[in-house]
């Protein structure tokens, strides 16, 4: 079964930058894939390419084996949600989505019903230079979703939305995967999409890092773990773990970090030797850590140097269509 | 393509181009009709009424009638602004992104974009002719002259306005392809309308029938009697040559656009 996205050896020059390099990657049905690099990694130049916006210098960037230009009616395939300010400020909501709903033969009912969606129904009628952000980046879902496509694109869809919105955000996106729609949204957070991806491509300096399924990337965030400690009688402590093989380092006048530890051990020791303890923490290295790990420790010359940068498989999901 | 027309209908009626620039033309045709009048009034003494010949400062004859109703086609710039107000807006507001991704071939967004313009620009001709027949009405009438005489005139100006304004609606869109700026685009189309081509052809008069302008005027005459000015082309090549203009912009900014980063 083809990916739904593909992109091959894609790469941008803008003057002297190479602001995309040698970016190879798929996007599979079904499935949501992260997008992940800091902010100047080439995330928005990639999808930018891939929506025929930016000019490729190198490589394709496809769907289903067709350039975004060389799609018929293309919303109807490829809903694509970019940056939250492209709207005319005196146009109201409903003829913003009317306007685009015409010119690509989508059926007016559409509006309403995308409108609804992303609960916009009430502030159909404002004009869209009243929204605040987060009301932006539901009409740019809500215009992505118009066409009823079967790929979406979304850049940085939670910037500007509050806890609320990014949890119904997620929602959102888990639920276009359930429906077989492949999904590819980019975010300079990881966290921010911990729960909501399945596959992640990390990108730093405009190359691919590692393109995984966040299962893998999961069991590599288990290591480094220890436990922080917080007592009155640090002395005492630093006494007695000296007595045993465990590695730990102070960190504050009444804290400790016991490295490798687990409460399951900590907690009868203590116990044992009648320790008083204020805190106790299980520390573990988190997803967010070992993509900042990998997103600031990576060599661009050397791109191979990580020993997980192209071992992970890619999952082909066998996904509904 | 009337998917394409509805839309960018939508898209021109939910901004404030149309009904600034309609505002705006209306007011300066008010202003040129009063300007009309004052002029015309310097002719004679005021007449009070009963027999003798008819006051020289009412027009009354079918050149001069023709003149009134026909005073807004000398503020065809107003299309012209229409048309680059129509594309540039889009680059203004960012609105192209989602433009460009409705229609990603760039050559058939300004097509579009041509079209509009073209029925747009037809459109305000008829605003601003409306305006004027209704405003040269009143202000005849008052001055005794017969409002039917002035109203038989607009068969014969209608069709020069609407040509003249809906060429020059494309024309602006070709410019504003080109230069997506839209305050560039603006200062550059009045430095050329109200500055660069009166110099150009009070220098070498011969140009004035290749200058849009001398080609504006040509158009116009679409359907006038006599009193064509000399030096021009008839009205059809004046008209052709709008058009060529507008379509040699428009072809060369379609290329630009086409290689040009929407970041």
């Amino acid at each position: 079964m083809p990916s739904a996205i593909e992109v091959r050896s894609l790469a941008k020059q803008f003057g002297p930058v190479r602001a995309v390099d040698d970016l190879t990657f798929e996007v599979a049905e079904g499935r949501v894939t992260g997008f992940l690099g800091p902010n100047g990694s080439g995330k928005t130049t990639t999808l930018r390419m891939l929506l025929g916006l930016v000019s490729v210098t190198q490589g394709s960037a496809t769907f289903g084996g067709k350039r975004y230009v060389e799609l018929d009616h293309p919303v109807r395939h490829v809903g694509a949600a970019l940056e939250a300010t492209s709207f005319h400020p005196t146009r109201r909501a409903e003829d913003h989505l009317k306007s685009v709903a015409l010119a690509s033969k989508i059926p007016l009912t559409r509006v309403e019903e995308t409108l609804e969606m992303v609960g916009l129904t009430e502030v159909a009628r404002r004009r869209v230079g009243k929204f605040s952000l987060g009301m932006r980046q539901r009409l740019q879902l809500a215009t992505a979703l118009l066409g009823d496509p079967e790929i979406l694109i979304l850049d940085e869809p939670a910037n500007g939305l509050d806890p609320q919105g990014i949890l119904w955000l997620r929602t959102f996106i888990r639920h276009q995967a359930s429906l077989g729609h492949a999904v590819l949204v980019s975010s300079h957070l990881l966290s921010e999409m911990e729960e909501t991806v399945d596959d992640v491509v990390i990108i730093s300096q405009g190359r691919l890092v590692l393109q995984t399924n966040l299962a893998d990337m999961a069991s590599q965030a288990g290591t480094g773990t220890g436990m922080r400690i917080r007592t009155p009688e640090i002395d005492r402590l630093a006494a007695v773990l000296n007595a045993v093989p465990v590695a730990w380092r102070q960190t504050a006048a009444d804290s400790l970090v016991i490295d490798g530890a687990t409460p399951e051990w900590f907690g009868p020791f203590a116990a044992e030797h009648r320790i008083v303890l204020y805190e106790l923490v299980n520390e573990r290295s988190s997803l967010e850590d070992v993509f900042l790990e990998l997103t600031q420790g990576f060599d661009a010359a050397n791109p191979m140097g990580s020993d997980t940068g192209q071992s992970a498989p890619f999952r082909t999901p066998g996904a509904p269509s | 393509m009337i998917a394409v027309i509805r839309s960018e209908w939508l898209k021109l009626r939910t901004t404030s181009i149309p009904w600034l620039l309609s505002g705006i033309a209306l007011v300066l045709t008010g202003l040129l009709i009063l300007l009309y009048f004052v002029n015309h009034g310097d002719g004679g003494p005021e007449h009070k009424g009963g027999f003798g010949p008819p006051d020289p400062s009412v027009p009354h004859t079918v050149q001069q009638l023709r003149n009134l109703v026909g005073r807004g086609v000398n503020i065809y710039v107003f299309a012209l602004l229409l048309g680059v107000l129509i594309i540039t807006v889009e680059f203004r507001h960012k609105t192209v992104t989602t433009s460009f991704l409705v229609t990603p071939r760039r050559p058939l967004f300004v097509a579009g974009k041509l079209l509009i313009a073209a029925i747009s620009g037809a459109a305000l001709a008829l605003v601003v002719l409306a305006g004027t027949v209704i405003g040269g009405g009143i202000a005849l009438s008052a001055k005794g002259g017969s409002f039917s005489a002035l109203a038989h005139q607009i068969g014969p100006v209608l069709p020069g306005m609407v040509l003249v304004y809906a060429l020059f609606a494309v024309l602006g869109v070709g410019v504003g392809s080109l230069l997506t700026n839209q305050v560039a685009a603006i200062v550059v189309c009045l430095g050329w309308f109200l500055i660069v081509e009166n110099i150009i052809g009070g220098i070498w008069t011969g140009t004035v029938r290749w200058l849009p302008s001398g080609a504006a005027q040509a158009a116009a005459n679409v359907s006038a009697g006599g009193n064509q000015q000399i030096g021009l082309f008839s009205w059809w090549q004046g008209s052709i040559l709008i058009l060529l203009y507008g379509l040699a912009f428009a072809a060369i900014g379609s290329l630009v656009l086409t290689r040009r980063d929407i970041t």
